[in-house]
């Protein structure tokens, strides 16, 4: 930025500062380095669900369909793999947080605009490390590379866990630079009980980021050593024990899970406030619960190892307390629906993005005490039921918020409106896709079909066929997306400063906002949902005349 | 940009940017020569009582002493003593943090085959030691009434027999 | 709170000059050198995390076999660990000390302190090294090397078919001690060379005249690195060395 004068910083739009591929690629503008992100986990979004419509392609009938046994076992690892550490973990946080965390805060930037740079690049060389890993013969091992089978395998192992090391660096980095910047860069008058939720859950995930993600850097490294030094530490042949491992990785990768759903939520709370037109329910409660999963989401990482041999005594204990996960998430969704209630809803494809994220989280979140239950996880456990659970956690909820963020927040990044009636349809697809594809899964689970099986008996057939048609509807779906996007890149109408009516802090700068995020440094004198407090000419300059306006 | 080398900004809340100038503490040159001296003292007493046997207080006095000589770092050398108090904060639950991995890991590692002696799996490595993780296999009927006891003390002896690899085996 | 007022409005209303080190989108250099300070202990709270995965692993297999551990830890040369210790205690004694002649404006006193520092890593590497060759030459490997000439059978890329052979009195199971050995004060050696490429760019930085009494940001930062790595040895030094 110091290419730029006092001038450009107030007065250009970050799009048009600069053109050229090197004006991008060397740029500390948090925006641009959020929308580099936004491309690239597009990208590997895109990778990632091809992976999956093969999968549920060879899934259609029993026995061969396209892909041989061997090219299965690979396909569910890069699909996890890809879509885990290059999609789902970079998606809300480095992508729309980059973008949006400092406009909220009414900072001109990041606490640490060169490292975000790094943290981006990073993530390419980490992307380049998994690419070459698929080259060289991908992975067999599923995402979680459980040993022994991950230090005895032929396929690159090496290569893509190097790559999960340096992405996780990557997440490190963007964590840390969130902190201080929710930390040290706020607005004046933007005290902690202003803070946007958004920020809230934001911080929260970093949190998670900057603590668990070290654990995954060494438990790699460990993986690496053993498979290049034969080390033992994970062997059970050399008095190492494999268990230990799946220790060392949950403590990282159960975690990882917030990380994964709390930027969700976090985006939900913006959607549901905004589209209700009236402050949040529970503001306090909500922003607590945050910060509650980011700490339960440490106390729990066992569950994932039930029938893994760990002791009874801790077997009991990670079920205890994998019930108080249910606390905080379920404090998140009483004061979500209770913000709805009485409020003056407007159905956007954002709100239907938030209120499908409001079903499918209950049925992804509930499901999940099933699985914390241990006497039914011995039956349940590795079973179509967990690929369902998580899928609705997952995807049902944070895909769900990002596809509803990424619209939502799409005015203020690309400065143009998107086309409402076809993002309707493209929300209608994806919401009916996603649960044909996964409702019929909790069944087939709870009839016994084990999860990352090639084949399968004649009688699970009508359901894996019920689902592979729901994941066409589904890639349908995302296409239709994908058109929203481009179709509003080349036509859309040019966007209004604020055009939801939102009372929120980064509606008040430009559409799309200038290098310095504002040209006047704003003072806060109100909370991010005080509707009461607003005006009209604050939330409906250029707004459109049949949308509802406040309660 | 004047230094100054009292106490009052430590009163400002970890947020709060009233001040232009930074301020940074200057420690005393001698300060620092001493806390230097008060380390290598640490460290002589700690390679001193690890000489001496005390069992397994010597852990303990390692980890006492190790822990003193950190304080002494984070405190002085790493300006602690005169940082905002959130930094603390942090430093200290890095350790929080590490210590709920230690606890809950190691409480399923020692904990395995208590209630259930067959839920250990008994592992032997290939050159025919037995895996010190592993239990030894039950293979008296006898050892099932005895279930819990017997599985414990295999736990705890397994390990200590298995120095010796031919009488690791004799233990069945 | 005036966090984000506009530079030219902070200026105005401070009466100050904008240093031309001072970043767009910071108000004050209080708040610069803050926020760097805040950001470094995230970074160390991260850096002892993931040390902590070693330490757990130290703690589980000790546990497990606390003579055999005993035992091999009689292999490591204690007197060399605590000549170790000294040299990065003293080291971290002369970043402190850098700091503090940064902090009063003494470029010549900060220059000459990074480099006993700088010195002082070196030392330590070399000492290492010596207790590296003679671990190798002795066979103490980790993992399925251990008891093997070094790198030797083809124990490299984790043959399956080499597995730990009884060396010096030592039961092949002491090969796990050695890969804790290895990998904790491997891990740790990196850190020291990467604290030497941060003294070396803070030095470099030094000496071109970039920092003054009100902008020591880089030493500060570098220094708590180099502080992290002795604090880390604190802890492995008595682990490893005294009580094995």
């Amino acid at each position: 930025m110091s290419t730029h004068g006092e001038e450009d910083l107030l007065n250009t739009n970050y799009l048009k500062a600069g053109t050229g591929v090197k004006s991008w690629l060397l740029t500390l503008d948090h925006k641009r380095i959020g929308v580099m992100y936004l491309v690239s986990i597009i990208m590997a979004f895109f990778l990632g669900g091809v992976f999956a419509l093969l999968l549920r392609l060879e899934l259609l009938a029993p026995g061969r369909t396209i892909m041989t046994a061997a090219q299965y076992n690979r396909a569910f690892t890069l699909h996890g793999a890809i879509m885990v550490f290059l999609f789902i973990i970079p998606s809300i946080p480095a992508a729309l947080g980059n973008f949006i965390i400092p406009v909220m805060l009414g900072a001109k930037d990041v606490a640490f605009p060169k490292l975000n740079l790094l943290s981006f690049y990073i993530y390419v060389i980490g992307t380049i490390f998994a690419l070459f890993s698929i080259i060289s013969g991908a992975v067999d091992t599923g995402w979680t590379f459980y040993t022994p089978y991950s230090t005895s395998t032929n396929s690159s192992v090496v290569s893509m866990t190097m790559a999960a090391f340096i992405l996780g660096f990557s997440s490190i980095l963007t964590g840390l630079n969130f902190m201080v910047t929710v930390h040290k860069l706020r607005a004046p008058g933007l005290h902690w009980r202003r803070l946007p939720l958004f920020i809230w859950g934001m911080y929260a995930t970093s949190i998670i980021q900057v603590l668990a993600t070290p654990v995954l850097a060494i438990t790699l490294f460990l993986l690496a050593m053993a498979r290049v030094f034969g080390l033992g530490i994970f062997d059970a042949s050399l008095g190492g024990d494999p268990v230990l491992f799946q220790h060392f990785f949950w403590f990282y990768s159960h975690p990882a899970v917030y990380i994964m759903i709390v930027p969700g939520m976090a985006v939900v709370s913006e959607l549901i406030a905004t589209f209700s037109r009236r402050a949040i329910f529970g503001y306090f409660a909500i922003a607590m619960s945050s910060l509650g999963l980011a700490l339960v989401g440490f106390l729990v990482w066992a569950h994932h190892m039930f029938t893994a041999g760990i002791s009874e005594f801790a077997a009991m204990l990670f079920s205890a307390l994998t019930f108080l996960v249910a606390i905080p998430s379920g404090v998140k969704v009483f004061n979500w629906t209770a913000t709805l209630y009485k409020g003056s809803i407007w159905l956007t494809t954002p709100m239907l993005y938030a209120i499908a994220f409001l079903i499918q989280f209950t049925i992804g979140g509930l499901t999940g005490l099933f699985l914390g239950t241990l006497a039914t996880d011995i039956h349940l456990h590795d079973t179509y039921f967990v690929v369902a659970h998580f899928h609705y956690v997952m995807m049902g909820s944070t895909v769900m918020a990002f596809l509803g963020g990424l619209l939502y927040w799409w005015p203020k990044i690309a400065g143009k409106m998107y086309d409402e009636t076809i993002a309707k349809v493209s929300f209608a697809l994806v919401f009916i896709g996603f649960n044909a594809t996964f409702l019929v899964q909790f069944i087939m689970g709870s009839r016994g079909m084990p999860r990352r099986y090639y084949d399968y008996l004649p009688e699970f057939r009508p359901y894996h066929a019920f689902s592979t048609v729901g994941s066409w509807i589904l890639g349908l779906g995302f296409i239709v997306y994908a058109y929203v996007l481009i179709k509003s890149l080349r036509s859309g109408p040019k966007a209004p400063p604020n055009p939801w009516g939102s009372a929120g802090f980064e509606w008040a700068s430009e559409s799309p906002p200038v290098l310095a995020n504002f040209r006047e440094v704003p003072t806060i004198t109100r909370g991010p949902y005080d509707y009461h407090l607003t005006t009209d000419e604050e939330l409906f300059d250029g707004f459109p005349e049949d949308a509802p306006k406040k309660a | 940009m004047s230094n100054h080398t009292n106490d009052s900004h430590d009163q400002a809340h970890g947020d709060d940017h009233e001040e232009w100038d930074v301020h940074a503490h200057i420690t005393d040159t001698k300060f620092l020569v001493a806390i230097f001296s008060a380390l290598i003292v640490l460290t002589v007493i700690t390679v001193a009582v690890s000489r001496v046997d005390l069992g397994s207080a010597n852990t303990f006095v390692a980890m006492l002493v190790a822990t003193v000589k950190a304080g002494l770092v984070a405190t002085f050398f790493m300006h602690l003593r005169h940082e905002k108090p959130f930094n603390t904060v942090i430093f200290i639950s890095a350790f929080v943090f590490l210590g709920i991995f230690i606890f809950f890991t190691l409480d399923d590692l020692s904990t395995r085959g208590r209630i259930d002696p067959a839920n250990g799996v008994s592992v032997y490595a290939r050159n025919g030691e037995l895996a010190p993780g592993g239990f030894t296999p039950i293979v008296t009927p006898e050892h099932g009434a005895a279930g819990e006891h017997g599985a414990a003390a295999a736990g705890h002896d397994a390990p200590a027999a298995g120095h010796d690899a031919p009488a690791a085996p004799a233990h069945h | 709170m005036s966090t984000a007022s506009s530079t030219e409005h902070a200026a105005a209303s401070h009466g100050h000059e904008h240093p031309k080190w001072l970043a767009h989108h910071f108000d004050s250099p209080a708040q610069q050198f803050d926020t760097a300070k805040l950001g470094m202990w995230i970074f160390i709270c991260t850096e002892i995390l993931m040390f902590g995965g070693l330490f757990v692993a130290y703690a589980i297999f000790r546990g497990q076999e606390p003579q055999m551990f005993h035992q091999a830890h009689e292999h490591l040369n204690w007197r060399l660990g605590a000549v170790n210790t000294i040299v990065l205690l003293f080291s971290s004694l002369t970043a402190a000390l850098a700091v503090r002649q940064s902090q009063v404006g003494d470029r010549k006193g900060t220059s000459r302190y990074l480099v006993l520092t700088l010195l002082c890593a070196f030392g330590f590497l070399c000492i290492k090294y010596i207790e590296y060759t003679a671990k190798l030459d002795h066979g103490l490997l980790p993992g399925r090397c251990f008891g093997h000439p070094w790198f030797g059978d083809h124990c490299i890329g984790g043959g399956a078919a080499v597995l730990p052979a009884a060396v010096h009195g030592l039961s092949t199971r002491a090969h796990m001690f050695f890969a804790i050995y290895f990998m904790m004060t491997g891990l740790h050696g990196v850190h020291v060379l990467v604290g030497i490429g941060v003294l070396s760019w803070v030095l470099m930085r030094n000496m071109r005249g970039d920092f003054s009494k009100g902008y020591f940001t880089a030493v500060e930062i570098g220094a708590l690195y180099w502080h992290l790595v002795d604090l880390v040895w604190i802890y492995l030094f008595p682990l490893l060395y005294l009580v094995g």
